[in-house]
Formats: structure tokens, C-alpha cells, sequence
């Protein structure tokens, strides 16, 4: 069954509701807020990405007591953004990012994203994308790689931060690819490097990378860093250091980008238009459909 | 093995005919080794194109071999076989396919199976061409030599001014310029050596002034793509390059650009557009393209994006635009014409501080053709090329203005190197921004 929008921008009010949702690549965000966030979930992505995004809503719409009806616009995002077939509009990551990150620090003029699968760098103006790069080739800059390292070394990935500050002389990982890095892991371990010391040099080899990539766009302060990579306090630290200026973490650095989606999905209702005519109905689907 | 393609829309008639004119001369080559022609291997932009027209000597492009590798994704084996003789996969990938190729071809002693539209022919000769441009056109041929040592090469070392701010290149143009003709003339003497032939130097005036005249025409026709909606975009002038690089002082490349001015005349008289709705207007900034996704040119237009102008293959100026000394030998006469084209922007560049001429010819086509965004492509394999490009991009914002920018990262080649939901991800986040920029007071 479909059904109708009802209204259009110019009848904007209070009680209107407005969704997010982030499919990226390891996890999966959802926020729904009208003036403020009044629900938000962050899970693991799973496969079936279009049975998870319905799943994932229907609970978000449970946490904030509204019914599906009462959200009156939906931007999906995020690399999984076009398995969400009841979205109304689907946008790129980097515009929710930039947008999200404006809601919680607006001062911010770049925007450095650690996520699952790849890394981003984004110039920001009044919460808009003035340009941008991406590491969407190598797991060195992304949580991946910070993934496979913990796994090597048998360390819990809550911990490879608050590991790694207690280092006393960081190794030094020469090799910019996982697969090689995790071999250096490995010889350092039976040279005997002790593990937050390997951990620190991972991060410092990981923030170069990281680093290398966003000067390409020319870093201008202030910073924030997102992502997963954001709540590793140590890869944060030697990110900071190298950057060489202050870096700010937004109050839950993985939600940004459905925040932004949701966001723009207000901007988008505000201007009362473009309102799709019908959308589909939150219903279990799946890749066939 | 190729793989089944996405095929690109092509917005003019002229673009749509360069398949059949690229296979046409490809076959030309294996023609005329089977008829005893003189054959040699060549490279685009090479000034001795001229030359070897006047003397019947029939070229055969290694490059645009690896190109057409490439975009029937039909490649890898070539470069397997060139990693497989010891060479770095991050060499260039034109080089690495067609000396891939070499060595199966030689070591067979046929064309490898089902090569793409029947295989380059083993040269009687190979015209190395690096200028300033390209090392790898340099050592390449004599990389392929390892395969047929019986095979003479010769490296043509064409040089001109680098932009300096200490010095006017008028005050040492000349020398490049006699230096040059040196070098031309040296060409022409080993190829009447190898081919035991005289140059004909009547005819290659003819030759030169019918290049000249091409030159002339490719321009205007070009210039005709600043009209809103523009009628030509990017995508299809990585065809419509084919003759200015591979079949210039011909009367087929004067008669294509001739019939692609008609064609752009009647599109603009018609307020015709590469699409209907042209929302951003883009310049390819620099980059040579990914030859096995050209339809990501079409993935632009779906989003009202166009391309009216690109550096990459723009390799011609009016030549009344040029300033040229009037001399009459030919081989001086192409000697100034390269030189002057490569300097045609220092002055430009001189008269705004910070500026350069690769960064001056961007402003002036980003002024030009009411450009919103900049796109460029780094082609991993590609270093002399791609040297540069972000600087140009810093350099542009910093003297001129701010303007949305994306860099596309692949291979020219190597299809390997590419993700197309990666790449289609990127082009959506740059609309994004265009928009934003559109929007902004």
C-alpha cells in the first residue's frame, strides 16, 4: 500500500518529524528529531541491509513513540543509501556530514571522517561542502585497519586507544598497506616492541596516512573529527599532533551523519519542495525488491 | 577477455564516427605492413606526424593501442604479460600494455590471440617522443627493443621554455627553436636512411600548411562550445581528439573538423544542447581520462552536469593567434608552431602574480565558458601528466577564486584501479556542492 504526503513546506511545524538514516558500511545510524534529536540508535550493518533498514526504523520510531506517518520527511544516506526504498530522498554521506557536524559545532571548517570502509576530508561553509576528498581505495586510513591490527594482537578495539596512550617509545610502521602492516605487527611482537607501543605506531602510521590525504584540501581550523576512528582516543591525540592545531570531537561522533540527513530533509520540507507525490510503505523488503 | 560495456551516448554525429575511423587506420597499419609500407611506432603530439605523412611512412600509435585496450577492458593480459617480464605495475600503463604486447607478439611470432581489432604489427621503425611531456615516451621504444633489437629507434627530444619569472621566453625562443630544428632535421635524415626514400620537401610545405589550416579549424570549431547549452561536451571530444593527435596533416582530420563545425554551428543556431536542462557547467581540468568509463561522462549529464571545454587533448591553438615569425623552411615552420604553442600562455601568466600557464589556461577557460566546477583525474600510472594537478587546483583558488572541485583517482588503463559506486559517489557529493555553491549569496 502507498500513500500520500499530506502537506507541504509552508504548514512546517513543531510537531513535525523529520528521519535520518546512515548505512554505512560497518554500522548503521538513525536519528528522528523535530527542534531536537528525540531518538537516535546505532547498530552493526548487517547484509541484508533493505530488511535492516526497516527493522532499524521501526525501531527509532518506537524509541521516539511517533508512528511512521507522523515523520514527514526521510533522507537516507551513507554507502547503503539507496536500500532504504521508503526514504524520500537519498544524499551523499559528505553533504550529511558537513550538514550534522554544523548542528553541534558550527565554527568547525573541516571535517575529518574515520569511518568503517574508507576516510574523508571535507571543507565546510555554513554547514555546506566547498570540497572534499576521499580514501575510498586503501584500508590504511580507515577503521579497517585498525580492525585487522587489534584482531593480530588479540586487544579488544574498545581498548586500542586507551592502550596505546600509555606508550613509551611508538615502533614505527614503515608500510602504508594492512596486509603489510599487519606483517610488521607481527615482527615487532616477536622482536619483543611491547603492544601499546605497536598500537601507538599503528595509529601514528594510520594519522600520516590520514593526514596526507586531508592536506589536499587544504586544513583549516577549526577541526572536528567523526566517525568511528573518533572514539579512538589515541588515533585522535596523534591525528591532533600531526595536524598541528587543536581537533574537537562532536558529542557522538558516529551519529552526524543521519543528524544531517535528517536536517535536510527538514530544509527540503521547508521549501515545500521538491515533496514526493507517494513513498513506499515501511515494509519488510529485500534486495530482490 | 573483454568484458560486455556500458556504451556512452555520444551528443554529436562527428564523435559517433571516430570508432570507425580509429579501427580504419588501426587496420591501415596491418595493411600496410602486409603491402611492404614503411611502418613505424609513434606517439600523439609528437610534431614529426608532418613528417612522416610527406614521406608515405605509415604510423602506428602505441598509445591509442593501449587506449582501445583499455576501453574494450581488454588490457590485463598485456599488462600481466609486461609484470610478468620484471616491469613495475606503477609504470606508465600505455607503455606497459604495448610492451606487453610486444613481447607476446615477438615471442609467438603472430598477433597474440583475439587481440583487440587485430593487434599492433611489429614496426619497421620506432619514433620515440618524450618533449617535455612524458618520460615514458622516451624510454619505452627502447624498452620494446629488448623484444626487437632489430628494430631502430629514434628519440626526438623536442624541448621549450619553461615558464620562469626571472626571464622572458621571447629572449630564448629562438635557441629552443634552432635547437629544435636540429633535431627535426636529424629525424628526417635517419628516416631517408631507413627507408631509402628522399623527403620531398614541396610536399611537406603542403603538409604543413594543411596542418596549419587544420589547427585553424579545430579551434574555431571547439571555441563554438561556449554557447549555453553547449553542444559538445568532453565525453566526446575523447573522440573527436582522434584526428588532431593521430591523423594531423591529412585532409580526412581537415574535412572531420570542417563537417564538426558544420555540425556545432547548426546545434548552437538551434539552441541545441548536450542535454536539455544544462544545470552546472564543468571544465575536465587536467588528467588524461579513464579510458574503459568514459560513460561516466553520461553519468555527469544525468545529473545536468556538461563539459563545454577540457584541457586534456586540447592540443592545438589558432595559429593567427600564435604570433608566428614568417619562415618559410617547413621544418622551422613546425619547430615554431610546438614551440609557440607551449608558451602561448606564459605572457597571459606573467601579467597576474602567483599565476603559471597551465593555471592562466584554466581561468581563462573557467572565464570563457561560464564554468561552475573544476574535475580532474589523476591517473595512478600517469606521473609526468598528473604532476601538478593539485597544485593547479590550490593555485586556482588562491589567485583566482574558489570554485567546487573533484578529483576523479584511477588509471588510464589499468582497469583494476577503478570502482564505479565509488566513483558515482564522489560525482554525487560534488553535485552536492555544486548546488550548495549555486545557492550560496
Amino acid at each position: 500500500m502507498r500513500w500520500r504526503h499530506r502537506r507541504t513546506g509552508r504548514d512546517l511545524d513543531m510537531k513535525d518529524y523529520f528521519a535520518g538514516i546512515d548505512i554505512g558500511s560497518t554500522m548503521t545510524k538513525v536519528v528522528i528529531m523535530n527542534e531536537e534529536i528525540v531518538a537516535s540508535l546505532i547498530v552493526a550493518t548487517s547484509p541484508e541491509q533493505r530488511k535492516m533498514a526497516n527493522r532499524v526504523m521501526e525501531d527509532a520510531l518506537s524509541m521516539a513513540k511517533i508512528s511512521f506517518s507522523e515523520v514527514r520527511y526521510l533522507v537516507a544516506t551513507g554507502y547503503g543509501r539507496i536500500n532504504v526504498p521508503f526514504a524520500d530522498k537519498q544524499i551523499t554521506e559528505i553533504s550529511c556530514h558537513a550538514r550534522g557536524v554544523h548542528y553541534w559545532l558550527p565554527s568547525v571548517r573541516t571535517i575529518i571522517d574515520i569511518g568503517g570502509q574508507d576516510c574523508k576530508a571535507i571543507r565546510v561553509k555554513d554547514g555546506r561542502v566547498t570540497n572534499f576528498i576521499m580514501n575510498d581505495r586503501c584500508a590504511a586510513g580507515s577503521g579497517r585497519f585498525i580492525e585487522v591490527i587489534a584482531d593480530t594482537l588479540g586487544v579488544d578495539l574498545g581498548d586500542m586507544g586507551r592502550l596505546s596512550l600509555s606508550a613509551r617509545q611508538p615502533v614505527r610502521i614503515s608500510s602504508t598497506c594492512t596486509v603489510f602492516a599487519e606483517h610488521e605487527v607481527v615482527a615487532k611482537l616477536a622482536e619483543g616492541a611491547a603492544l601499546p607501543d605497536i598500537i601507538a605506531g599503528i595509529h601514528e602510521a594510520m594519522a600520516r596516512r590520514i593526514h596526507g590525504m586531508a592536506r589536499r584540501i587544504k586544513i583549516e581550523r577549526d577541526v572536528a573529527i567523526t566517525g568511528g576512528g573518533a572514539k579512538n582516543i589515541g588515533l585522535v591525540t596523534v591525528l591532533q599532533d600531526i595536524i598541528g592545531s587543536p581537533t574537537t570531537v562532536p558529542e557522538e561522533p558516529l551519529l552526524t551523519g543521519a543528524i544531517g540527513a535528517a536536517l535536510l530533509g527538514k530544509e527540503i520540507a521547508k521549501k515545500g519542495s521538491p515533496t514526493p507525490g507517494e513513498r513506499a510503505p515501511l515494509a519488510e523488503a529485500s534486495f530482490f525488491d | 577477455m573483454a568484458k560486455k560495456r556500458k556504451s556512452r551516448f555520444h551528443a554529436t554525429e562527428a564523435a559517433a564516427k571516430i570508432p570507425r575511423i580509429v579501427k580504419d587506420f588501426t587496420l591501415d597499419a596491418l595493411r600496410a605492413k602486409e603491402d611492404g609500407k614503411p611502418t613505424c611506432y609513434s606517439f600523439i603530439c609528437c610534431s614529426y606526424d608532418e613528417i612522416i605523412r610527406a614521406m608515405d611512412i605509415v604510423p602506428i600509435w602505441t598509445e591509442n593501442f593501449a587506449g582501445v585496450c583499455g576501453a574494450k577492458h581488454d588490457a590485463q593480459r598485456f599488462l600481466e604479460r609486461a609484470e610478468a617480464e620484471g616491469l613495475s605495475r606503477s609504470l606508465c600503463t600505455y607503455a606497459l600494455c604495448g610492451i606487453g604486447f610486444d613481447a607476446w607478439r615477438e615471442e609467438l611470432g603472430e598477433m597474440p590471440p583475439d587481440s583487440p581489432w587485430g593487434g599492433m604489427p611489429r614496426p619497421d621503425m620506432m619514433l620515440g617522443s618524450g618533449q617535455m611531456l612524458c618520460d615514458p615516451r622516451n624510454k619505452w621504444y627502447q624498452a620494446s627493443q629488448h623484444y626487437m633489437p632489430d628494430v631502430p629507434t629514434f628519440d626526438l627530444g623536442l624541448l621549450w621554455p619553461p615558464f620562469e619569472d626571472g626571464y622572458d621566453r621571447k629572449e630564448v625562443e629562438d635557441y629552443y627553436v634552432k635547437y629544435n630544428v636540429e633535431q627535426l632535421r636529424a629525424l628526417v635524415d635517419f628516416l631517408e636512411t631507413q627507408t631509402g626514400r628522399k623527403m620531398d620537401w614541396d610536399r611537406l610545405e603542403a603538409v604543413v600548411d594543411l596542418a596549419d589550416r587544420t589547427w585553424n579549424i579545430i579551434w574555431e570549431a571547439y571555441e563554438l562550445r561556449r554557447a549555453v547549452p553547449t553542444p559538445m561536451g568532453t565525453g566526446d571530444a575523447m573522440n573527436t581528439m582522434v584526428p588532431m593527435v593521430f591523423m594531423m596533416g591529412t585532409e580526412e582530420a581537415y574535412n572531420f573538423y570542417s563537417d564538426l563545425y558544420d555540425e556545432l554551428k547548426q546545434k548552437v543556431d538551434n539552441g541545441e544542447g548536450v542535454i536539455e536542462d544544462e544545470k552546472y557547467r564543468l571544465i575536465w581540468g587536467g588528467g588524461l581520462p579513464p579510458w574503459f568509463a568514459l560513460a561516466d561522462f553520461t553519468y555527469f549529464n544525468g545529473k545536468g552536469a556538461v563539459f563545454p571545454v577540457e584541457i586534456t587533448y586540447r592540443m592545438v591553438e589558432a595559429v593567427y593567434n600564435l604570433d608566428m615569425p614568417k619562415v618559410s623552411d617547413p621544418l622551422e615552420r613546425i619547430a615554431w608552431r610546438n614551440c609557440k604553442y607551449w608558451t602561448y600562455w606564459h605572457d597571459k601568466a606573467r601579467k597576474r602574480p602567483g599565476s603559471h600557464p597551465d593555471v592562466e589556461r584554466l581561468i581563462q577557460y573557467i572565464e570563457d565558458y561560464k564554468i561552475d566546477g573544476v574535475v580532474m583525474h589523476e591517473a595512478f600510472s600517469c606521473r609526468t601528466w598528473h604532476v601538478g594537478l593539485i597544485w593547479q587546483l590550490n593555485q586556482l583558488k588562491k589567485i583566482y577564486r574558489e570554485l567546487p572541485s573533484l578529483i576523479l583517482e584511477s588509471d588510464i588503463v589499468d582497469i583494476s584501479s577503478y570502482s564505479e559506486v565509488d566513483t558515482h559517489n564522489r560525482i554525487d557529493t560534488f553535485i552536492d556542492a555544486l548546488e550548495a555553491s549555486k545557492n550560496r549569496p
